[in-house]
């Protein structure tokens, strides 16, 4: 709790831009961007401010935080939440954050098979006890790819005048690096991990040796394909209570995608539609005075079109104002054409199938039907 | 008998005490906000802008007072104090989109202040403080970082608890009970809605403006791109009896394309050079959504000199570019570097500050709601009726869910049953009264209409009219194209003008190009002063040609014109129908009477007000003034007032009235000894501006026109935009309210002197009722005189054979700040005055 709060006045003297909790953030941010994991856990995720910052990743199709103090986690998990853009839009990955309340000290199966899990300034407010099951619980049974922890380097405290023992109340112990790191190696080798040590937070200059403000170990795994066989023990009982859930809006979600092509095929069935009109209404006023001129280059510009549209052109030919009712069949063909279309279905075939029932097609099912009502103007 | 002063008095008033801070931006209207809210405060006690962030609901500061709450009008009008109903008509079972809210017996808010020593800056560190003796206080609680409430009361009224701060400081926390808080307290209320918004949070609706919106499953429209989602409008009040929470279905239109997305089809729409006036055009004034968080903005300008590359200080002071910006902080690639950026003035205030303007990029931002061309499209506004013209009983139905919503939801039932608060489960039901159905009086005939259809074109179609202007002088202008559409028109006016009354000579008929600068020419050359009205043949409803007719017909040499787009009149059957319609509509633009109904009040005169505001933003707001100027109120003055920016309407509404004064005193030889003022377009919170402020500058006004002269003065504001809606019960089921409805008791405010009418009759979806608020009253005229009064105007509106949702004179007044502000945008020449030319 507070510990963003606490941390920002000790380090009044030693100003951190951005600030250190941003920092830390960023620095997972950045490996997020360099490995692309699709699921990420967050232990410790206090009031989901990293979960936050992950949701934009798009590589990220799973995120999950866990907590041991609920009320926390709630007060701001509703911008975890998908906005109305994402329902406006949705996207081809999909998203599911989930927030759980528990303790790192216990197992639960829903936090197996994940690509990377954080521990920022985690371990320092574990109780002995929880510490000494927590390189169990994370790299033996969760047991990711990659796990990133972080916590304060002691060394660094002298530089921070305001800390008295701890840099926040709830630490239950503080390491300097070689502690740290002699925590670090051994776990990795328990658990067959390699570690590389880094920090954020640079010491201000002639004082490099006391090293990062916060020390960070990168664990990678080293054989990570056998995962998932290499769980022996599997607990059925899940040990956390979910919170929240939010499954995001995505394209891959047969519901969204027929929407999606659904609605960009009509759009631009009235594209070539108005496209049409134009050109035909360009081409009419430029011909104005020459009847014979006008009908050649209207038929013209209509048979280069489509040949279904004979009888549109004659209609238009033979008099008057291009009234939109005219035309009504737009082929499926020229729709597909269009690059949006095109990726949103990718075969022909698909895009038939999700529009079957959706839009009026004609009776061969080769071209959508435009309603051809009379636009009503009242004055 | 008074006298009128030969001028009006030049000097301006001394500024009156009650002058608010920013008078310009309170006289918008349409329940559009524009500016800061400058209401003086009422209430004891306001929660505080902690609270607001804590109820999960109002974002980025302070709430306006949208309902208006604190302004108690009723008090001061005497004769009201006691009993505010009418009497007439026969009574009606109704029920209303109301809820009543519920609390266990003696049912009191509990209100503490929360003091830290040693002081405790982080709001969040002194919740975790407080709540270490969540034992003592419990488990329900909603805190601010100093204001406490509970439902329950502490054992003390002043307790002392002791609590450790990590790095093992002693915090001494005192809890001091500062209030008791009675359900009917303004703070209970405010505390209500924060309450409630945060179950329509924990329901998972989404909140967009004002409202909250389901998600799941939205409606779409793919051939407009537009996206409907479902939802609710709610508010919890104290009315007339109890406190209640209003319920509405609330539609909000959402589009699935960007501004940039829109601005690159409008480009491939218009010509190059028409480019960037037409994304203003269509642009500025909508509302945006940001893709990547849940925010709403209105666009005020587009900034075409600046790109997403353009570079902004931070609040640390470090420069970023917008590409840069986004990509960091939301993941959001900007493609296009070469868009405009979209400029909103922010209408937030951060602490004291007003925060500047806020830069948008189109590639992040979607568009909300309609525009103006396609409220215009009426296959698409009839696609989009199919979903949001909800019949009474699927609406009532739709309501209904809200309140199962909230039923079934275990978690938000807690929270309920945790403050001891409950919903009732069914709409609220009582009785209104249906008035006596008007009749038309028309040149010595009297005409009964069906009062189900509120209509009565059918029943006066060939009779003579009241008063009926000759044709014996006039131009029918048209094109090549359009010689025949305009015979028709002609032999069709020979056909129906004979029944009416109207003599008829054969026009000038002119042939002209189909280009403005042709029709402009002809009209100069042709026009004489003999000439009665000039009628144009428009051949498409492009809006160019006729604004600038329209413009040198109002302003430069005042007649009357007619336009007529040639489509109307291309269908045979429906041609006499609508020939008729243009004989009247020319007749009255020419100072012609049609009907009227039975006036018994005397030397009365009725006037309407409206505004329009330019969508154009800031251009500026346009007020038209209507009064009546004959006692069976078949004759108008009208003007309106342009205020720009910063200017004050009022000034241009004293000189209204007082030139009104002047007029009716030439037509009748008397002042009228009351006047009756109908105030549409104010905008939710700004009553208190209106009757602090302009309510005094007319009592002002009145005594700058004579010694004596001392008249009744009624003021009502109008509003259209409520949330209130009514079903009458009919059988089983539930049918719109017939028009003439009345109700004046329980969905009422017991501070107001108000009441609702439903005039009109709707042939789809719910009628939606008009409210009344008689702010300032001297007249002593009974609320049924009031009310009926009211009633009879709705029918006078000459440009529908039937009645209409408000007053006439607000309908008019509403036309001509329309075309104002649409097409003049000057102040028509005063000559036209005495006439309803901008029908």
């Amino acid at each position: 709790l507070g510990k963003n709060f606490q941390e920002e006045q000790f380090t009044e003297m030693i100003k951190f831009t951005p600030p250190l909790y941003k920092q830390r953030y960023q620095f997972v941010k950045d490996l997020v961007g360099k490995y692309k994991p699709k699921k990420v856990a967050d232990l410790g995720c206090a009031d989901c401010t990293l979960l936050w910052m992950l949701k934009f990743c798009s590589c990220i199709e799973v995120l999950a935080g866990l907590d041991i103090c609920a009320s926390v986690m709630k007060e701001k998990m509703h911008r975890l939440s998908p906005l109305p853009g994402d329902y406006l839009q949705p996207t081809e990955r999909s998203l599911t954050v989930t927030l759980h309340h528990g303790s790192v000290a216990h197992k639960d199966p829903c936090m197996l098979g994940f690509d990377l899990v954080t521990c920022i300034e985690l371990i320092e407010h574990l109780e002995e006890s929880d510490l000494e099951m927590f390189p169990e619980v994370v790299f033996g049974f969760m047991s990711p790819t990659m796990v990133v922890i972080s916590t304060p380097n002691s060394e660094f405290n002298t530089l921070l005048p305001g800390v008295r023992v701890f840099r926040h109340p709830d630490h239950k112990f503080e390491w300097d690096r070689a502690q740290f790191q002699s925590w670090a190696l051994d776990t990795a080798k328990r658990y067959d991990y390699s570690v590389e040590f880094t920090g954020v937070g640079n010491p201000p200059t002639g004082m490099e040796d006391v090293g990062f403000c916060t020390q960070i170990g990168v664990f990678v795994k080293r054989y990570p394909q056998t995962s998932v066989s290499a769980q022996s023990e599997k607990p059925a009982e899940a040990a956390y209570k979910t919170v929240f859930k939010a499954v995001y809006p995505s394209l891959k979600d047969e519901k969204y995608l027929q929407n999606a092509v659904v609605s960009e095929v009509m759009f631009t069935a009235q594209i070539i539609k108005r496209n049409l009109l134009d050109n035909l209404v360009s081409e009419y006023e430029e011909n104005n005075d020459d009847p014979a001129e006008r009908k050649f280059k209207l038929q013209h510009s209509v048979n280069c079109f489509s040949e279904d549209l004979e009888t549109w052109a004659n209609a238009v030919v033979s008099e008057v104002m291009f009234t939109a009712q005219i035309i009504k069949r737009i082929p499926l063909r020229k729709i597909f054409s269009f690059p949006k279309v095109n990726r949103l279905c990718g075969t022909f075939e698909k895009l038939c199938k999700l529009i079957t029932g959706k839009v009026t097609l004609s009776s061969d099912g080769s071209a959508v039907m435009l309603s051809t009502e009379h636009e009503n103007e009242e004055n | 008998q008074q006298t009128l002063p030969s001028h009006p008095s030049g000097h301006r008033q001394p500024q009156q005490p009650c002058l608010p801070p920013s008078l310009s931006e309170e006289f918008g209207g349409r329940g559009r906000q524009r500016g800061p809210q400058s209401v003086p405060k009422q209430l004891g006690l306001q929660i505080s802008a902690g609270f607001q962030e804590l109820s999960l609901a109002d974002r980025g500061g302070r709430r306006r007072d949208f309902h208006d709450l604190g302004v108690n009008t009723r008090q001061a009008i005497e004769h009201v104090r006691e009993s505010k109903t009418g009497s007439s008509g026969i009574m009606i079972k109704l029920i209303a989109n109301y809820f009543r809210l519920t609390s266990r017996p003696q049912w009191a808010l509990y209100q503490y202040h929360i003091g830290y020593n040693p002081e405790m800056e982080a709001r969040r560190l002194r919740s975790a403080l407080l709540f270490q003796h969540e034992e003592l206080i419990g488990k329900t609680h909603a805190f601010d970082g100093s204001i406490l409430f509970l439902p329950k009361k502490l054992g003390n009224k002043v307790t002392e608890v002791f609590s450790k701060t990590r790095n093992g400081e002693d915090v001494k926390i005192t809890i001091t009970l500062t209030n008791e808080l009675p359900p009917t307290s303004p703070t209970c209320l405010q505390f209500y809605n924060i309450i409630f918004r945060r179950l329509l949070k924990m329901m998972n609706l989404q909140q967009i403006g004002r409202n909250y919106y389901n998600p799941n499953d939205p409606v779409s429209i793919p051939n407009h791109r537009l996206l409907v989602w479902p939802g609710f409008t709610s508010s919890i009040l104290q009315y007339e009896e109890s406190i209640m929470l209003c319920a509405d279905v609330s539609h909000k239109i959402l589009r699935s394309e960007t501004v940039l997305d829109f601005m690159y089809s409008l480009y491939y729409q218009v010509e190059e050079q028409r480019f960037r006036d037409a994304c203003a055009k269509e642009l500025i004034g909508l509302i945006i959504l940001t893709k990547y968080n849940n925010r709403t903005y209105r666009v005020d300008d587009i900034d075409w000199d600046a790109n997403p590359q353009c570079t902004f200080r931070r609040a640390d002071g470090s420069e970023i570019s917008y590409v840069d910006y986004y990509r960091r902080q939301y993941n959001q690639e900007i493609t296009d570097l070469n868009q405009p950026v979209l400029i909103s003035q922010s209408r937030r205030k951060r602490g004291s500050m007003m925060s500047g303007p806020v830069v948008l990029i189109p590639e992040l931002c979607y568009l909300t709601g309609l525009t103006e061309k396609m409220r215009n499209d009426f296959n698409m506004m009839k696609d989009l009726a199919v979903h949001t013209r909800l019949p009474p009983e699927r609406r009532q139905h739709e309501i209904g869910r809200l309140i199962d919503y909230i039923q079934k939801d275990d978690s938000v039932q807690k929270e309920l049953r945790d403050w001891g608060l409950s919903f009732d489960s069914n709409l609220l039901s009582f009785t209104g009264r249906v008035v006596q159905a008007e009749k038309i009086l028309q040149a010595g005939n009297v005409f009964d209409y069906n009062p189900q259809f509120a209509d009565w074109s059918r029943e006066t179609r060939v009779a003579p009219l009241i008063s009926a202007k000759p044709l014996d002088n006039w131009l029918l202008i048209y094109t090549r194209r359009n010689y025949d559409i305009a015979n028709t028109l002609l032999q069709n006016l020979f056909k129906v003008t004979p029944s009416m009354g109207i003599r008829m000579n054969k026009a000038t008929m002119i042939e002209v190009d189909d280009r403005t600068e042709a029709y402009l020419r002809v009209l100069q050359h042709s026009i004489t002063p003999d000439t009665n009205i000039a009628v144009c043949i428009l051949s498409s409803s492009r809006k160019d040609k006729y604004d600038a007719i329209k413009k040198y017909l109002c302003t430069d040499c005042p007649i009357p014109s007619q336009c007529v787009v040639a489509r109307t009149l291309s269908k045979p059957q429906t041609t006499l129908a609508i020939v008729t319609k243009i004989a009247l509509q020319m007749n009255c633009k020419m100072g012609g009477e049609l009907w009227s109904v039975e006036i018994p009040l005397k030397q009365v005169m009725v006037v309407g007000i409206d505004c329009y505001h330019d969508s154009l933003a800031g251009k500026q707001s346009i007020a038209g003034f209507v009064a009546s100027l004959n006692q069976t109120m078949t004759r108008w003055f009208s003007r309106c007032v342009l205020q720009s920016r910063g200017q004050e309407l009022v000034d241009g509404l004293k000189a209204c009235l007082q030139t009104a004064l002047r007029d009716w005193f030439k037509w009748n030889k008397y002042l009228p000894s009351r006047i009756i003022v109908y105030r549409d377009g104010v905008g939710d919170g700004q009553l208190n501006t209106l009757v602090n402020y302009e309510v005094p500058q007319f009592l002002d006004c009145l005594k700058t026109v004579g010694k004596d002269y001392n008249p009744r003065l009624t003021v009502i504001v109008v509003k259209k935009r409520v949330n209130t809606r009514f079903f009458a019960q009919s059988g089983g089921g539930l049918k719109n309210p017939p028009p003439g409805t009345v109700v004046d008791v329980e969905v009422t405010r017991p501070e107001w002197y108000d009441f609702f009418i439903v005039s009109q009759a709707v042939r789809n979806g719910c009628v939606a009722p008009t409210h009344y608020n008689v702010i300032y009253d001297t007249s002593k005229l009974k609320p049924d005189h009031v009310q009926r009064l009211t009633y009879k105007l709705c029918h006078m509106y000459y440009n529908w054979s039937g009645v209409i949702r408000v007053p006439a004179p607000c309908q008019y007044a509403h036309k001509l700040a329309f075309l104002v502000g649409q097409s003049i945008h000057r102040e028509p020449n005063l000559l036209l005055s005495d006439r309803l030319y901008y029908l």
